[in-house]
């Protein structure tokens, strides 16, 4: 009997533990409520947690009272988080409260390589480390979003052709290799999605999709608060739907994909006549500052990407679609049509009418996915010294099993 | 003279708004910079022969070449260190002479060498100011000059935690970020920045890198050197290949790929001027 009274403990532990790493910082309250425990069992269990030094205490406000607020105590190492894009990598560092500690920006050339690029992110890693104090040895892992479809069994890209110069690279052999830490790899929309559904625009959702608009589209699946990968990892890759049946070639293969109506070139190209060459982020830009042919642009592809989306949220049914990316940047301009689009042809339910908002964390979306996906991997020895406790309460089984 | 002038005229965002319209108007712009036909000699040796090369605002250009291509002599030649022996420079369609730095930097065009030229013993404001420093009443205007520093540094979202920091307690990715900053004292309109990420670690390269895309979304033309074609290829537009002191090859950065650049520089490729557009 006193054995399944700790273990069920043990497990009360866990289940708190793993909130907060979910979600970096909660207050007591707030656990309550995400654990289903009550307000006193909290309150006893971090005790005891903040006596064995696993979680770490402080006073916030929480609706204008005062509250605890529980993060993860930071001895427990230090996170890394990498997003490379089509134009640019960025590096984090957090610790297991989520916080942020070092963050840099680096820009890459088009069709950039997997080998020096990883090689550049490594050596970028190593020196955000010494920038705050600490080494490899405290870095718990390191997870890696990617603009590709990723096979979750070997991180690597699982379809050729999509971001070249990355095929057949066993991406997270190679960092592990280098860095002799745990590497984690997912697509980059996947870690925006899980990064929206626990600590931004979604995480009142069970159900959501985020959508991420950049360089390419593509779509991260959040089904039951788990992030929905499929098989091979090319769940939500609505980059590749076909939306005009004699239009361009894509990269993958197939003709018309969304990503050749509404990708970089696609947002770039009709520009030239009248706007002379510009980049993406100079049409994000110009679009924000009133220029009218840019926000036609964005806002055509917004439209032709809702309908995309309209697909997909028939098919999953979600309450809620997050939109982010560079063109997200422009907030109604993007996301205005493409809402219209997407409620013209969902079956809009009586319950709860689809929402689509903009990704409230912005750029670092994806980054801080990478992070969380890190975090969460990572295993903690919830077990704590309890000397009132009988030694023989435990089965030993399950002591070995635990430990 | 009133501090408020002072601080924008200093510090000024520098026309980013005149770019802006030039670009949504015409695709027929008039170049900030174009240099055309420019020969140099040094006694023998034929450092440029007939160089065309132009600058947009808003546009970042990269030269790249072999040593000896002469990259750097062409950016001696924009910031008036040295003279062509024949040749036309144009600045927004005016016919201009670069006879000397001062007349370069009144005409609005900064320059970075490799050698950075700061102080060690000053601080990042005393460094930014040097030989332009702000006076009130005969004093230096420290105050003000110390927050414009502060501007200047925080619109290049730069990581230098003070400006009172002097030059000598930085690392050589502050010192390069200092040295971009100085450039953007004075108004200028084209920034020359000669290989501006050699020896610096690859969070420094960020940096800098950054930096060049702030430039350029100031609204500035930049001449980029460099030898490191990940860099090159990461933050310009378009890519100029000089080989032997001659044209060969200009590419557009975002689609040319790293093997027709350097085919172009090693001279396995011996492309006329403007070459890639002739397929549209």
């Amino acid at each position: 009997m006193s054995g399944s009274q700790t273990s069920l403990r043990e497990a009360n532990r866990a289940s708190i533990i793993d909130a907060v790493k979910r979600h970096g910082g909660l207050t007591q309250v707030e656990l309550a409520g995400a654990t289903g425990l009550s307000a006193a069992t909290v309150s006893t269990i971090i005790k005891e947690l903040l006596g064995a030094g696993v979680v770490d205490t402080r006073t916030t406000i929480r609706s204008g009272r005062r509250a605890q607020l529980v993060t993860l105590a930071r001895r427990t190492g230090l996170a890394v988080g990498i997003h490379v894009g089509h134009r640019s990598m960025r590096v984090a560092l957090a610790g297991f409260a989520h916080e942020i500690v070092a963050d840099q920006v680096l820009p890459l050339p088009s069709e950039h390589r997997a080998d020096t690029s990883l090689d550049r992110a490594a050596l970028l890693i190593v020196e955000l480390l010494d920038r705050v104090g600490s080494s490899i040895d405290e870095v718990v892992g390191i997870g890696i979003g990617l603009p590709a479809p990723v096979d979750a069994a070997t991180g690597a890209v699982s379809v050729r052709g999509i971001l070249r110069g990355w095929d057949d690279v066993p991406v997270a052999q190679v960092m592990s290799k280098r860095l002799a830490r745990p590497v984690f790899v997912d697509n980059d929309a996947n870690l925006g999605a899980l990064a929206e559904s626990t600590a931004g625009a979604s995480r009142e959702y069970r159900d959501s999709v985020y959508v991420r608009a950049s360089v390419g589209t593509g779509a991260g699946i959040v089904v039951n608060g788990q992030v929905f990968r499929g098989f091979a990892g090319t769940a939500g890759e609505i980059g590749h739907v076909q939306v005009d049946p004699q239009g361009d070639i894509c990269r993958c293969g197939s003709r018309g994909c969304l990503d050749t109506v509404v990708g970089a070139r696609a947002i770039v190209e009709p520009l030239r006549g009248t706007h002379g060459s510009l980049t993406l982020r100079d049409v994000v830009q110009r679009a924000l500052d009133g220029d009218p042919g840019c926000a036609r642009v964005i806002a055509d592809a917004g439209a032709t990407i809702g309908t995309v989306v309209a697909g997909l949220a028939t098919a999953v049914n979600p309450q809620c679609v997050v939109v982010g990316g560079d063109l997200a940047e422009t907030g109604e301009i993007l996301i205005g049509p493409m809402r219209d689009a997407i409620h013209r042809r969902v079956l809009l339910n009586q319950i709860a009418p689809l929402e689509v908002v903009p990704a409230e964390l912005g750029q670092s979306a994806e980054v801080q996915g990478a992070l969380s996906m890190v975090l969460q991997a990572t295993e903690f020895d919830v077990r704590l010294d309890e000397p009132d406790d009988d030694p023989h309460d435990e089965p030993p089984v399950e002591a070995t099993h635990a430990g | 003279m009133p501090v408020e002038a002072v601080r924008d005229e200093t510090i000024g965002v520098p026309d980013g708004e005149q770019a802006r319209q030039t670009m949504t108007t015409t695709t027929t712009r008039t170049p900030l910079l174009a240099m055309r036909q420019i020969c140099k000699r040094f006694n023998a040796v034929e450092a440029l022969v007939d160089v065309d090369f132009e600058v947009y605002a808003h546009e970042v250009v990269a030269l790249v070449g072999d040593n000896g291509a002469g990259k750097s002599t062409l950016a001696k030649v924009i910031s008036g260190v040295l003279q062509p022996d024949s040749g036309l420079i144009e600045m927004e369609g005016e016919t201009v002479a670069i006879p000397s730095p001062s007349a370069a930097h009144d005409l609005g065009v900064a320059t970075v060498f490799q050698d950075l030229a700061l102080c060690d013993n000053l601080d990042v404001t005393a460094n930014l100011f040097l030989g332009r420093e702000m006076t009130g009443r005969a004093l230096l205007a420290d105050a003000q000059m110390e927050d414009a520093a502060k501007k200047i540094l925080r619109d290049l979202s730069s990581r230098i935690p003070s400006v009172r920091t002097q030059l000598r307690d930085l690392s050589a990715g502050q010192r390069q970020s200092v040295a971009i900053a100085r450039t953007l004292i004075g108004s200028p309109r084209i920034v020359v920045l000669d290989e501006p990420t050699a020896s610096l670690s690859v969070a420094q390269t960020a940096e800098v890198l950054t930096h060049i895309q702030g430039l350029r979304d100031l609204g500035l033309g930049v001449v980029l050197i460099s030898h490191n074609m990940n860099d090159v290829r990461a933050v310009s537009d378009r890519i100029e290949v000089l080989r032997h002191g001659r044209n060969n090859g200009s590419f557009d950065a975002s689609s040319a790929s790293y093997e027709a650049i350097l085919a172009a520089i090693t001279g396995a490729t011996h492309q006329g001027y403007r070459s890639v557009p002739r397929f549209a």
